[in-house]
């Protein structure tokens, strides 16, 4: 069983970069779940065609953890991926970090982590130890960066890498930075940087997803470019970055870079 | 944000905030607390309060309330859970509610004050207490104290002192409490209040009362301070230790009141000379203090004793044990010398 992990900054395209990728790898003939890992809990929402699932914290605070069951909190969308989703509590209270880890718990506990390749789609900064939880021992081993080539994008993604090369110098740890997915803003050279901020953290540029409408216009229809329009150019790229993400083998710890490097990094490319 | 580089091996001056909170409201009779956080915080709390208290021949139950957190409450915010315990503890019929907040609660931001200040038809009195932020013992009985100061009300003052933050869990708290109200007889002054032990919510309407402010010890500077701003009241920042020291206790107590106070003085001179001529059957012995717990101020005050009645101190001597606390006035000193004949004799 394969686990991955895409961080990177909020509004970035992590959600559905992710739910794209698991559609290709389902049409791959594999088994797979995809876990949202926000408490903003729209990580499945294209494949699911546009319900809001419940989520597990949200279940856990009605019904209470004792009356649920594993078929309460996995739902069965796109071509038979597996979605969960984590929820949180209401903003501004409570402990959205904790969450993730009683959430984790109760799948383990359900035996629900399972099949050929299971997506987990985490909160864009990892603010504290519960959002680190994706990328401990025994969950996602293959982090994945999503990043465009904007400076702030680039500045979550470094700190991203700082969390990684903390957890992955601990024994036993199986974590490790296994590439970056370019979600592109049609910048120039947008490629170029984000290839170079790639090598430069002592990885590599996975793909480089293009903008194209096409996204926008499946999200419209509550869908995945795959199951929205499967013969376009945009869903090729994510069939296309769904191989590369099963034939790769290039796992790093990474090198964060100082934020003055970083800055002058994206100087270079302007 | 607090920080604590250092990993202390010795606890006795560090301490849990809420421990020290509680020491403070335990003791006000019409009273409830509740403890925000998991239930584990008030059992823990509820048998060492027991305990003590039974030591100390005070045997009522502490009333300690849970909100008995649990994981979910922890993820969602506790405030609800505080909510439904207030409302719960406010149909009885009590003088006041305390709300304790513990670590887990200060760490996930619930705000206990806001929910302490809505109306729930009784005083609720939130009392910061998670000990993670740096505090120590010392800090939640302060932060107790400051609480409780806020409810009363600036009033005439009296010919009266308060005894402010006494160690209601200390052993020989009722004998110190003796020893300064025996000071003060003898310079004709009485005890509007102590602050806080075994009193009501009504009681502490007499706070501003008291022409003077006595504390415990050193460490109730902050309380002492609020005091003053609040009711105007001076204090003298500790109960008297050492034989000269019990002395000047006496002359700044009188030069608060400006009354003479020769009399006072001349008579404890002779209580004191007497004290040591009692045990001039223990002069010449050597003792060595069992330093277990290197309290200064108590150390400093055995060698001055022992000076005076002559008793050597070094390591091949009797061991006594040093006292965890300078002990207070001259019955103190008394007390003390008893032990030591104690352990010298057997």
């Amino acid at each position: 069983m394969k686990q991955i992990a895409l961080y990177g900054k909020g509004g970035i395209g992590k959600s559905t970069t992710s739910a794209n990728l698991s559609a290709a790898l389902s049409l791959q003939g594999l088994d797979i779940m995809q876990i949202g890992c926000d408490p903003k809990r729209d990580s499945t929402r294209m494949l699911m065609h546009g319900t809001f699932i419940p989520t597990v914290m949200d279940l856990v605070r009605v019904r209470g953890e004792g009356a649920l069951s594993l078929s309460d909190i996995v739902y069965t969308g796109f071509n038979g991926v597996r979605c969960v989703e984590a929820g949180g509590p209401e903003p501004g209270v409570g402990c959205a970090g904790r969450g993730i880890i009683a959430t984790f718990q109760l799948l383990e506990k359900f035996g629900a982590l399972k099949g050929d390749v299971i997506v987990y789609d985490v909160l864009g900064d990892v603010v504290c130890g519960g959002f680190a939880m994706p990328m401990r021992e025994g969950y996602a081993q293959d982090i994945y960066l999503v990043t465009s080539g904007e400076l702030m994008s680039l500045y979550a993604a470094n700190n991203i890498c700082k969390a990684i090369k903390r957890l992955s110098s601990r024994t036993k740890s199986t974590c490790r930075l296994a590439g970056v997915i370019c979600n592109a803003k049609n910048q120039p050279r947008e490629e170029e940087l984000v290839r170079e901020f790639a090598q430069r953290v002592n990885s590599s540029l996975i793909h480089y997803i293009p903008r194209d409408r096409v996204v926008q216009l499946a999200e419209l229809n509550r869908k995945t470019v795959l199951e929205y329009d499967p013969d376009s150019a945009q869903a090729a790229q994510y069939r296309s970055l769904a191989e590369r993400i099963m034939k790769n083998s290039r796992f790093t710890i990474p090198t964060p870079l100082e934020i003055d490097d970083l800055e002058s990094l994206a100087v270079e490319y302007i | 944000m607090t920080s604590n580089p250092l990993p202390l091996n010795i606890s006795r001056y560090g301490g849990c905030t809420l421990t020290g909170a509680l020491s403070v409201t335990t003791h006000v009779r019409d009273s409830v607390t509740i403890i925000h956080g998991p239930k584990g915080c008030t059992h823990h709390n509820f048998s060492l309060l027991h305990a003590t208290g039974f030591d100390n021949d005070h045997v009522s139950m502490p009333d300690l309330i849970s909100t008995g957190l649990s994981e979910s409450d922890i993820i969602f915010g506790g405030e609800a859970a505080l909510e439904r315990t207030l409302d719960a503890v406010a149909q009885r019929n009590i003088g006041a509610v305390f709300v304790l907040s513990t670590c887990i609660v200060d760490t996930i931001g619930d705000d206990v004050a806001a929910i302490c200040r809505r109306d729930h038809g009784v005083p609720v009195l939130a009392v910061p207490s998670g000990g993670f932020l740096g505090g120590t013992f010392q800090n939640g009985v302060n932060n107790a104290l400051n609480a409780l100061a806020d409810t009363a009300e600036p009033c005439t003052k009296g010919w009266c002192v308060n005894i402010i933050g006494e160690k209601n869990l200390e052993y020989e708290v009722e004998e110190n409490y003796a020893e300064v109200s025996r000071l003060l007889t003898a310079l004709g002054i009485s005890v509007n209040l102590r602050f806080v032990r075994d009193c009501s919510m009504t009681d502490i309407t007499r706070l501003g009362a008291a022409r003077l402010n006595i504390l415990r010890d050193e460490d109730l500077r902050p309380v002492g301070d609020r005091l003053h701003q609040r009711f105007a009241t001076p204090f003298i920042p500790s109960f008297p230790v050492g034989l000269a020291g019990t002395i000047s206790f006496l002359e700044s107590v009188a030069d608060s009141f400006g009354v003479p106070h020769l009399q006072a003085v001349n008579k404890e001179k002779v209580l004191q000379e007497e004290l040591l001529l009692e045990f001039q059957d223990i002069a010449g012995t050597s003792i060595a203090l069992d330093p277990a717990l290197r309290d200064s101020d108590a150390f400093m005050l055995a060698c001055e004793i022992a000076d005076e009645i002559d008793i050597k101190l070094n390591r091949d001597g009797c061991r006594v044990p040093l006292e965890v606390l300078p002990p207070v006035g001259t019955t103190g000193i008394m007390r003390m010398l008893h032990r030591w004949r104690r352990a010298i004799h057997a």
